[in-house]
């Protein structure tokens, strides 16, 4: 459904972001996205949903197709208008606007006033916490109700593939837990393909089918749920597994990245 | 919050500005009155109402782009001229009223397209600079313009506007014709927020890449925003026009487009209600401390004329600061919790 084939992204015409990132989501597929920081995750996304213009980016190799077409550099509303919803990193709520303006918001594309009501009922059918706040304003929402409202308003805009940027930020593991519980859900009743970037990659790997590691702007590993969770590296580094009770000394990380190039 | 008692059963009728009966009671009463209003007053105090009207519809253009959209601009004493330019030449070749006011209106949002072409690449600030090289290149255009076409210098006269042989230029009529285009854009604003569009300049105000990301093509949006702020401004330099009877460029300038704003701000930038309020407090303040001033020149405390109409400016000025610094909100914030403590009381509204 989405593949990005050797996409380069350089920002500002000189820091090197993305390195031939490669890339592919099925469809009705939950996929999700590691990696440190500054691995190059959200760059991903941006790359997707056309956003790095905003940020003087730009995709200077490599092609990005969604169902068939080239979206490569395709601006952000033409994205939206093909089914492809971007959920942006760190809670970006309308907050002037009411819960309910912003849900409409999300709909914003869509002419059919009757069956957006409907997709109201169908959102709160996954929030049931919405509903209340409907006439509060979105900018004095805790950060768990942001985040529904993100979603909820993503889902309004019927998307065909969603892309979240780090749903769980910020929340209280429990809060996290429920979320992805209710992704995953959206993901299996609407068959709704999702493409997740998280950094509680114990959770996330749980909830996905398949998975991609980013490191240094490259996708250094991939596989499906079973592949990844069994992965020694991806138990030593990401799930803290494999050391016993006994913390890696420095000495040993230090030689073990230099056995395992590929983390950079 | 609203108290208890009151519920709704269906979408449209949670979705509705005036919620409940009394609400709508309490606007047919205040309509009855404003209607009633020419029996009982003066020819002054009819034109007092009449400027004001007109002032809210220049307003409400900016409540669109500045409050809702976010886009500064301060340019909207211009394309309230650009409006009664339009409705002044179009009047002198025989159109009638019910074509100038659209025309006004539409002649102004096109120039105001222009000036917010440049919202495709700055923003903030510098999108506002280009707005005022629109004020500044409005009196320059009109005075290079050959007499014959728009006056020039020395302006145009405006011919009295009949409507179904009717004569609206006396008082009573222009007073009716205020009313009418003020009610028109008091409605269309209360009910732009819910449209499609209206949210859309709200999503784009309150976070660009947002709005981009649910589809809004914001750049259209922002020239969008310019075209309906300056449609306002059109409709009301139109009856602007046929109020003065006579136009010229010293009636549009920059100090006017500043008060506009100062309105505007006053009253609550994000809020319908406040250009009503902002529009009412100011102008209320305006004349009351011009009466002063005359009053006081009149009893010759020793001052001179100038004296006078220096401190009154000062005073004005005090006014506003206290206003915003009490109410950085506008006073619509103190409108919406007066309300919500009214419909609420004896219970303390939370």
């Amino acid at each position: 459904m989405l593949t990005l084939a050797n996409v380069d992204v350089v920002y500002g015409g000189v820091i090197q972001v993305l390195r031939a990132a490669n890339l592919e989501v099925r469809e009705g597929q939950m996929v999700v996205l590691l990696g440190a920081n500054g691995a190059g995750k959200t760059t991903t996304l941006k790359a997707i949903s056309g956003l790095l213009v905003a940020e003087h980016g730009e995709v200077t190799d490599g092609r990005i197709t969604f169902a068939g077409r080239d979206i490569t550099h395709a601006d952000p509303a033409a994205t939206v208008k093909a089914g492809l919803v971007q959920v942006l990193e760190g809670r970006k709520v309308l907050e002037h606007l009411t819960v309910r303006q912003n849900l409409l918001v999300g709909a914003h594309l869509r002419p059919d006033r009757a069956a957006v009501r409907a997709d109201l009922d169908r959102v709160f059918r996954y929030f049931p916490a919405l509903p209340e706040l409907l006439d509060r304003t979105a900018g004095y929402l805790s950060g768990g109700e942001m985040q529904m409202l993100l979603i909820g308003r993503a889902l309004m805009a019927r998307p065909r593939l969603l892309l979240l940027d780090e749903p769980s930020m910020g929340l209280a593991p429990m809060l996290a837990q429920q979320l992805f519980d209710t992704i995953s859900r959206i993901n299996r009743d609407e068959g709704l393909t999702v493409l997740m970037v998280e950094q509680n990659a114990r959770a996330a790997i749980a909830h996905c089918d398949y998975g991609y590691i980013m490191e240094g702007g490259r996708v250094v590993l991939h596989g499906s749920r079973d592949q990844l969770e069994g992965n020694q590296d991806v138990q030593e580094f990401y799930l803290g597994m494999g050391h016993g009770t006994e913390r890696p000394s420095y000495r040993e990380v230090k030689h073990y990245r230099r056995r395992k190039r590929w983390l950079g | 919050m609203r108290p208890t008692g009151i519920w709704f059963e269906s979408y449209a009728a949670e979705a509705r500005v005036l919620e409940t009966l009394r609400a709508r009671l309490w606007l047919l009463a205040l309509l009855a009155a404003l209607v009633l209003l020419p029996a009982v007053a003066g020819p002054w105090l009819l034109g007092e109402f009449t400027n004001l009207f007109i002032t809210l519809v220049a307003v409400y253009g900016l409540y669109v782009t500045v409050g809702m959209a976010g886009q500064i601009n301060i340019a909207q004493s211009a394309f309230v001229g650009v409006g009664a330019f339009t409705a002044a030449k179009l009047s002198g070749m025989g159109v009638p009223i019910w074509a100038t006011i659209p025309a006004g209106a539409l002649a102004a949002g096109c120039i105001s397209i222009v000036f917010a072409l440049p919202a495709w690449r700055v923003k903030g600030f510098y999108l506002a600079l280009t707005t005022l090289a629109a004020q500044v290149m409005f009196p320059i255009v009109i005075l290079a313009l050959p007499m014959s076409w728009l006056g020039g210098l020395v302006g145009m006269p405006v011919m009295p506007p009949t409507l179904f042989g009717l004569n609206l230029g006396t008082p009573t009529g222009l007073y009716f014709l205020g009313l009418f285009v003020a009610a028109l854009a008091t409605w269309t604003a209360f009910n732009l927020p819910r449209s499609r569009i209206g949210r859309a300049f709200r999503a784009v105000h309150d976070n660009d890449s947002a709005a981009s990301v649910m589809g809004i093509q914001v750049t259209r949006i922002k020239i969008e925003a310019f075209f309906a702020g300056a449609l306002y401004a059109g409709v009301a330099g139109a009856v602007l026009a046929y109020f003065l009877q006579f136009v010229t460029v010293s009636s549009f300038t920059l100090f006017t487009s500043v008060w506009y704003l100062g309105m505007l701000i006053v009253g609550g930038l994000h809020s319908p209600v406040g250009p009503i309020l902002g529009v009412v407090f100011v102008t209320l303040l305006q004349e009351g401390l011009h009466k002063f001033a005359n009053a006081m020149l009149q009893a010759d405390g020793g001052l001179g004329g100038g004296t006078v109409f220096a401190l009154s400016s000062v005073v004005l000025a005090l006014c506003i600061l206290i206003a915003l610094i009490f109410e950085p909100r506008g006073l619509a914030h103190l409108w919406h919790t007066g309300m919500k403590a009214f419909r609420l009381w004896p219970f303390p509204r939370n």
